[in-house]
């Protein structure tokens, strides 16, 4: 990304709105997306398929399990809705929270308390501090922030919210994470829509500013686009959109509702399910009015992800049997739906596993001709890249998020083995500890790559195998009837090798990487946003379009 | 009531395109079958082949079989054979022609000829057989390929010929030579030139017997039998496929003669010599020259090489291997004209009667070593030729 570009960032963005035009090309698309998924269906499961039962039935699982994940989410881009924009009321009272914790970086502050005091709607903006460093008092005063000491509560960020909250007395409250930059028409673009007395919490779109700087930066973000774009749109038209962590307005009320905010390292997922349950709605504004910082190196990124994948499968566990029967019908989907995310960590395991079943010890799940199945599954693929793509203009950022996000799916295949490890520490509910991202990044080869390396020695020596066990010890009569199939297998492999080495990169590249504070070169007087009477009357903002 | 109609309006108009973007789909998807399947299957033919020569500095079958080069890299030489060829047909052969291997390992041979059985139809598996043509070539055999006209499997929308009848081998001789198949034949064909090798083409295998195979008596005229033999015979000449050894096949217990298709269309003679012995009701233990001595008298006249493309004989009734001991003693004194003998070595065989019969005799030790026997006396009377 160039470095004009990066100014590019500091723009209000709003996604586009869901008219009657765009939604029915996408239920054309998810029309034809669904009867090839039933053809596909329809031939899979024949009986004459089934070579070996336990692999055909694992195999079935781990194929029909994504494709199911796929359906659904076409079912919620059906539902796509935009709020309507809201004009925020005079008059509210509003506190900003944003957390320090010891080794998070003073400068970093600087611009985040500085851009909070530029937020045009008046509100208050509190530093909830436990680094024990008196500059962050001093900083907290300089930009006018009320510095609140909380020292030793349980819970980390969500403790000393909850302690926040009850020395406090706003109506409120933004929850914003303190490598996030806010915008100054960050209120008005959240507050209007709690005129309506039902909804708990109000979400906009996470964006991040240092994707340009490594391909794991680029990559995490791309993984990003679509989540906060189409997909919690589509959860917003059925009211299950969910809370982030970060740039979360909230309704005290509601947080009172339940108790305070949820602990735990899925907070932020685990406070949505409780107000949700509590009959609360929620709504999500697909705008850009802040950017923040997403993992630059691979070690960071996994970490982050094992974190999630932890505190994830803990609301699979623990949160979401405890208020199932509270939530709606769509709630329940799409809170399974993320909770079972972090499980194509154990899914690409066994899908990984399989080729190598038949490889070295012969055992065939399931009788299909690979060109039969390309045939069915071709619709499939056709139409499921044609969604994903004709979905992005729903994107909030169109212009620098579009693509096919190939270095996103790098990273998720890099990631598998952290979701595995994750899925597998909350089977015996281990513990991982709470440690805010860093937010420099951190120069080495992770040792999360190193299954990565493992799995592309396993398939050097498969590789070995096959070519020793053929080129000496198999029949000649068989030699030439297995060779497809063998050797396809082997491409299966490959594949997946090829792929695995997209994280080798990442890995690569973050031992490379020049350390820098990416906030240090953000001018905030560059933001540019709309005059604040315009949020009602301009429906596509665009200051391109002006210029 | 307007914004109702309107919506409901726009959500069946957009399904309707949805429905419609699938079948393009699906349809732009059958109709690259053919060319996308082409591809796959030469690319795994060529994938085969070329690992197998990579491989092939280890002792190789058809370096053993080298005397055999010289007829199955010619025609002519395959057309009126100097020498008698074996083969066999087993079905374990899905993966490997390892059993075949193991039957010639007993027997103390390598046998030239493999047999194997291909149906008509629009399905993937229905086209020319070229790997295993290929695979059989690579081991230094030729492969007898008999080739079933079935016509059910064929997809209505390219065929509504077999699609429109209720009965779809009702006729089915004169629909093909009516040419009503000749996109599927033409196919067939080139593909088999592209094969390159020669090969025997065993086509529509008794075709008089009226209980058996769709292309009968029962639903077809002999005239049309052979009117559709000879049609199909001229596509292949039309595409320019004349690698194949034409083998005419009938059943030697029903009558046959009518179903000639002429000498000009004909190389080979072959039938089927199964005994079945005591194993139903219908059947008895018939001797080799019970079987086959008649239908010797009669063909011999046509002066074509006779190959018995399915040889065998249960155990059940008789001595089986005092049965094979005849039929290789009678070959040269009595059956000059027999040029070929293909085992029947099948262990699971469902297609006559309700029971699976087994008609492998590997592990009959009398059978193997009397065979054995009579396979040296081959080698001892065509050696001079085999070693030439």
């Amino acid at each position: 990304m160039m470095k004009a570009d990066r100014k590019d960032l500091w723009s209000y963005r709003r996604a586009a709105d869901a008219t009657p035009v765009k939604k029915t090309i996408l239920l054309v698309l998810v029309t034809a997306g669904m009867l090839s998924v039933l053809r596909l269906f329809n031939w899979w499961f024949r009986e004459d398929h089934v070579a070996n039962l336990f692999l055909f039935t694992l195999l079935s699982l781990i194929f029909w399990w994504g494709i199911a994940r796929m359906v659904i989410v076409w079912m919620a881009f059906l539902r796509i809705k935009v709020p309507e924009k809201k004009t925020a009321p005079k008059g509210y009272r509003v506190a900003i929270f944003t957390t320090s914790s010891p080794g998070e970086p003073l400068s970093m502050f600087e611009k985040t308390l500085e851009a909070c005091a530029n937020i045009t709607y008046p509100h208050t903006t509190y530093l909830l501090d436990d680094t024990r460093n008196p500059r962050f008092r001093e900083l907290a005063k300089k930009h006018g922030a009320i510095w609140l000491e909380l020292l030793d509560y349980p819970g980390a960020k969500a403790g000393k919210i909850n302690e926040a909250l009850k020395r406090t007395t706003e109506e409120f409250i933004l929850v914003l994470d303190p490598d996030h930059i806010p915008f100054p028409n960050f209120l008005d673009n959240t507050l209007g829509y709690f005129e309506d007395e039902s909804i708990g919490f109000v979400q906009v779109c996470q964006a991040y500013y240092n994707q340009y700087r490594s391909f794991t930066a680029k990559g995490a973000a791309e993984q990003t686009y679509g989540f906060y774009g189409p997909m919690q749109m589509g959860m917003n038209g059925t009211n299950c959109s969910v809370a982030i962590g970060a740039n979360c307005t909230f309704r005290r009320k509601a947080l009172e509702s339940i108790g305070g905010h949820g602990v735990g390292l899925a907070e932020d997922l685990v406070t949505a399910i409780r107000i949700h349950a509590a009959g609360w709605k929620s709504i999500y504004n697909p705008v850009v009015v802040s950017r923040g910082l997403v993992p630059e190196d691979l070690g960071s990124f996994c970490k982050q992800q094992l974190k999630w994948a932890r505190g994830v499968h803990e609301v699979l566990f623990a949160e979401l049997p405890k208020h199932w029967r509270k939530l709606s019908f769509w709630q329940k989907i799409s809170y399974s739906m993320i909770s079972t995310y972090y499980m194509t960590g154990l899914t690409m395991f066994l899908f990984l596993l399989i080729p190598y079943f038949f490889l070295l010890f012969g055992w065939l799940p399931a009788n299909m001709e690979f060109t039969e199945f390309l045939h069915l599954w071709l619709p499939v693929l056709v139409s499921a890249v044609l969604i994903y793509l004709f979905v992005q203009v729903w994107f909030c950022h169109p212009a620098k998020e579009r693509g096919l996000h190939l270095r996103g799916m790098f990273l998720k295949f890099a990631c598998w083995p952290v979701f595995f490890l994750g899925f597998l520490i909350s089977l015996w509910n281990g513990t991982i500890p709470y440690i805010p991202t860093a937010k420099l990044a951190v120069k080495s080869f992770t040792p999360f790559a190193r299954p990565l390396l493992i799995y592309q020695l396993i398939f050097l020596c498969s590789l070995g195998i096959v070519v020793v066990e053929r080129g000496y010890y198999t029949a000649e009569a068989r030699l030439m009837l297995s060779s497809g199939e063998v050797w396809g297998m082997v491409a299966f492999c490959f594949v997946a090798f090829l792929t695995s080495l997209g994280g080798l990169y990442a890995a690569y590249e973050s031992r490379i990487l020049d350390i820098a504070e990416p906030w240090k070169s953000v001018n905030l007087k560059n933001i540019k946003t709309p005059p604040a009477d315009d949020v009602a009357i301009a429906p596509d903002y665009s200051l391109e379009r002006r210029a | 009531m307007k914004t109702a109609f309107f919506r409901t309006l726009r959500i069946v108009i957009a399904i309707t395109l949805g429905a419609c973007l699938f079948i393009l789909l699906s349809y732009a998807g059958s109709k690259s079958k053919g060319p996308l399947e082409d591809v796959a299957i030469l690319l795994n033919k060529n994938l085969a082949s070329f690992e197998k020569k990579i491989v092939d500095t280890r002792e190789s079958r058809s370096k053993s079989l080298h005397w055999f080069d010289k007829y199955r890299n010619n025609r002519d030489a395959l057309e009126r054979p100097d020498v008698m060829l074996l083969g066999a047909y087993d079905d374990h052969t899905a993966e490997s022609y390892e059993s075949i291997i193991s039957l010639e390992t007993a027997l103390g041979t390598k046998l030239p000829l493999i047999s194997l059985y291909t149906a008509w139809g629009s399905k993937r598996t229905q086209v020319f057989p070229i790997l295993r043509a290929q695979a059989i070539y690579d081991l230094g055999s030729v492969p007898l390929i008999t080739w079933e006209p079935w016509l059910d499997d064929f997809d209505p929308l390219l065929f509504p010929v077999s699609a429109g009848l209720s009965d779809k081998n009702k006729g089915g001789m004169k629909a093909i030579a009516e040419g009503k198949f000749d996109a599927y034949i033409d196919k067939w064909a080139t593909d088999a030139k592209n094969f390159g090798a020669p090969f025997f083409l065993r086509l529509g295998h008794e075709m008089n017997d009226p209980y058996r195979y769709p292309w009968g008596p029962q639903n077809n005229k002999p005239e049309d039998f052979v009117a559709a033999w000879i049609h199909v015979r001229e596509r292949f000449h039309k595409m320019g496929a004349e690698n194949a050894v034409w083998v005419w096949s009938p059943h030697p217990a029903y009558s046959y003669l009518e179903f000639y298709p002429g000498t000009e269309y004909v190389d080979w003679v072959g039938t089927t010599t199964i005994n079945y012995g005591t194993v139903a009701t219908w059947s008895q233990w018939w001797s080799f020259d019970d079987t086959f001595g008649k239908f010797y008298e009669n063909i011999s006249r046509y002066k074509k090489p006779i190959m018995l493309t399915e040889f065998g004989s249960l155990s059940v009734g008789g001595d089986r291997a005092q049965w094979f001991q005849s039929a290789f003693d009678a070959f040269p004194v009595k059956y000059p004209d027999v040029k070929a003998v293909v085992f029947f070595h099948v262990s699971n065989d469902n297609t006559t009667t309700y029971k699976s019969l087994d008609w492998t005799f590997i592990e009959d030790e009398k059978v193997v070593s009397g065979i054995k026997h009579s396979v040296d006396a081959i080698e001892a009377r065509y050696g001079a030729i085999m070693r030439r």
